[in-house]
């Protein structure tokens, strides 16, 4: 029993969100096994990026838990769901548009590793910037990024802080299907390589299918269905939902 | 090379500010009493508006009691030594103290709020001080000003000019250590993008109070020192009308920029002698020109200078 909890890296129960008198979540279950490339899709307004906000501690629920390797993170501050692990990234991306690439990561290093010196956060701040393809970017004011490479740097901060669990808002938006192929590619090479699990809201549904395990799918905040990305998008249901009557 | 070549140019400019700044240091042997006078002022504003500049320019806190942080200092230190004869220095580190304190107890209460708030409660708290201390005539004197020692045992005029000189650099020192360690990182993300900082792992409520208080302490340490060399503390010190100079010298020098406040707070001055004439206006004049500046030169007379030279010689930028 123990053990299957730890395959669990993030569980949601019950989780129910309003603003104001329009319920944006209810009762929404769902987990995430260490080590999966998880997919969550749905329309648009299903809430997907309300139960990222969620989790990520951006916003609180109305109601339900949270729980990161077993433990309660319902209500934390999104600067402490950070330092314990989870990293996620911005649909409409906020770089930090008067500081540099470098120093955007940079942020990210120093939080996780308090004390850490110029020197090293500067080694560890280009390392992530090459691992998406900006080292040569570094010392650019983030302002002057085009929307492709905003969506890279945000990808290179969240993985300066050494998440376990990697939270990806829309990061395929604005790339043609060459770059998508390289996009996929690379988001397999971190779960592969730095041991990363990550949640992922996509509509481009071919990365989708290409690239996850398992697929949650969302619909007016509710979960319709969970299943392989085979399963789900020959799912009636599914199909009703994005395509209607 | 490109190393090498660099650290010929830090060491160029190190030893430019080096003789720069003894230049400074020997240049009131050659002024007379009122520029001696002027000179101290100038550092007086320079250690306030850089101060300031640690909220306002680097992790975008518009607090409006900055000044009155300063008179927390001038009058905390004041009335030690009047009422306890206490000894002034160390009534000047007792007056940081309570500036910082009371940094801290303003802070803990609207930092959370952030953006106008912080401002409208800053600017009532700044109100209400003045009010207590006008009103409080048995402690501080009111409006007549409250008669306290000096620093020194025989009064120089250039001796005050050294101690205004070290505590500006303390300043300067503080400030640009703070902003350039990581905690600096961490000031710079969250004005950009609060949101954005806390999902980075940045506690955003402890990292704007550790700014608000250091720079309260900041300018209580300026107050005071203020105080014992005019040795006579007004409500003047906490007033608005020097909230909105610090302000107008910081946007006008360069908000946000480490030298900005320093050379707003010298030209301010030095001009605001030339036209003593105009009474209170000058500070009118100063607002509605830092009205502009903010609105057409948001990095004030640095960026604009930065912005020439780089027209002049674009291979450098």
């Amino acid at each position: 029993m123990a053990r299957e909890d730890d395959l669990k890296l993030v569980q949601g129960v019950g989780i129910t969100k309003t603003f104001g008198g329009v319920q944006a979540l209810s009762d929404v279950d769902f987990e995430v096994e260490k080590g999966t490339i998880v997919g969550l899709i749905g329309p648009n307004g299903a809430g997907k990026t309300t139960l990222f906000n969620i989790v990520a501690g951006a916003i609180a629920p109305s109601s339900g838990v949270v729980r990161f390797q077993g433990e309660d993170i319902t209500g934390w501050s999104a600067y402490k769901v950070c330092r314990r692990g989870i990293a996620r990234t911005f649909q409409v991306t906020r770089p930090f548009g008067e500081m540099t690439c470098l120093e955007n990561v940079a942020v990210g290093v120093v939080n996780r590793q308090p004390g850490c010196r110029r020197s090293q956060w500067t080694v560890l701040a280009a390392e992530c910037l090459e691992a998406v393809g900006l080292k040569d970017l570094a010392a650019t004011e983030a302002r002057h990024l085009n929307v492709v490479q905003k969506k890279k740097l945000e990808i290179a901060r969240a993985l300066a802080t050494r998440p376990e669990l990697l939270m990806l808002d829309e990061v395929l938006g604005g790339l043609n299907s060459q770059e998508i192929q390289e996009a996929v590619a690379f988001i397999q090479g971190l779960r592969d390589q730095r041991r990363l699990t990550i949640l992922w809201i996509e509509h481009v549904m071919g990365a989708i299918m290409q690239a996850t395990e398992k697929v949650i799918v969302l619909d007016q905040g509710k979960i319709l269905t969970t299943g392989t990305p085979t399963e789900v998008v020959n799912d009636p249901r599914v199909i009703h939902a994005y395509l209607g009557d | 090379m490109s190393q090498g070549a660099s650290i010929l140019k830090s060491n160029r400019k190190n030893f430019l500010y080096g003789a720069g700044l003894a230049a400074f240091a020997v240049l009131p042997w050659t002024l007379g009493a009122y520029n001696q006078h002027v000179l101290i002022v100038c550092l007086f504003y320079t250690m306030m508006a850089a101060s300031w500049n640690l909220i306002a320019g680097y992790t975008g806190q518009i607090s409006f009691g900055h000044a009155a942080f300063a008179g927390i200092g001038a009058y905390v230190s004041g009335i030690l030594a009047v009422k306890a004869g206490l000894n002034p220095w160390v009534g000047v580190a007792a007056g940081t103290v309570a500036a910082a304190f009371f940094g801290l107890l303003v802070g803990l209460l609207c930092l959370r709020m952030g953006g106008i708030y912080l401002s409208l409660t800053t600017l009532g708290f700044s109100e209400i001080l003045h009010i207590i201390i006008n009103n409080e005539y048995e402690i501080t004197r009111g409006t007549m000003g409250l008669q306290v020692p000096g620093l020194t045992t025989s009064y120089s005029k250039i001796s005050y000019f050294y101690i205004f000189l070290v505590g500006a650099v303390i300043t300067l020192t503080i400030v640009y250590k703070l902003v350039h360690s990581n905690v600096g990182l961490n000031f710079r993300a969250v004005q950009n993008d609060e949101r954005a900082a806390s999902a980075l792992g940045v506690d955003v409520v402890r990292t704007r109070l550790l700014a608000f208080t250091v720079s309260s302490a900041l300018a209580g340490m300026a107050g005071a020192l203020f105080g014992h060399y005019m040795m006579l503390i007004t409500p003047h010190i906490p007033s608005l009308d020097q909230q909105f100079l610090v302000l107008s010298m910081t946007v006008i020098g360069g908000l946000g920029s480490f030298v900005g406040p320093v050379i707003g707070a010298f030209c301010l001055e030095i001009l605001s002698e030339y036209i003593r004439a105009w009474g209170e206006y000058h500070v009118l004049v100063f607002g509605l020109v830092a009205l502009v500046v903010a609105r057409f030169a948001p990095k004030g007379l640095v960026g604009i200078y930065k912005a020439w030279r780089g027209k002049k010689r674009p291979e450098t930028a």
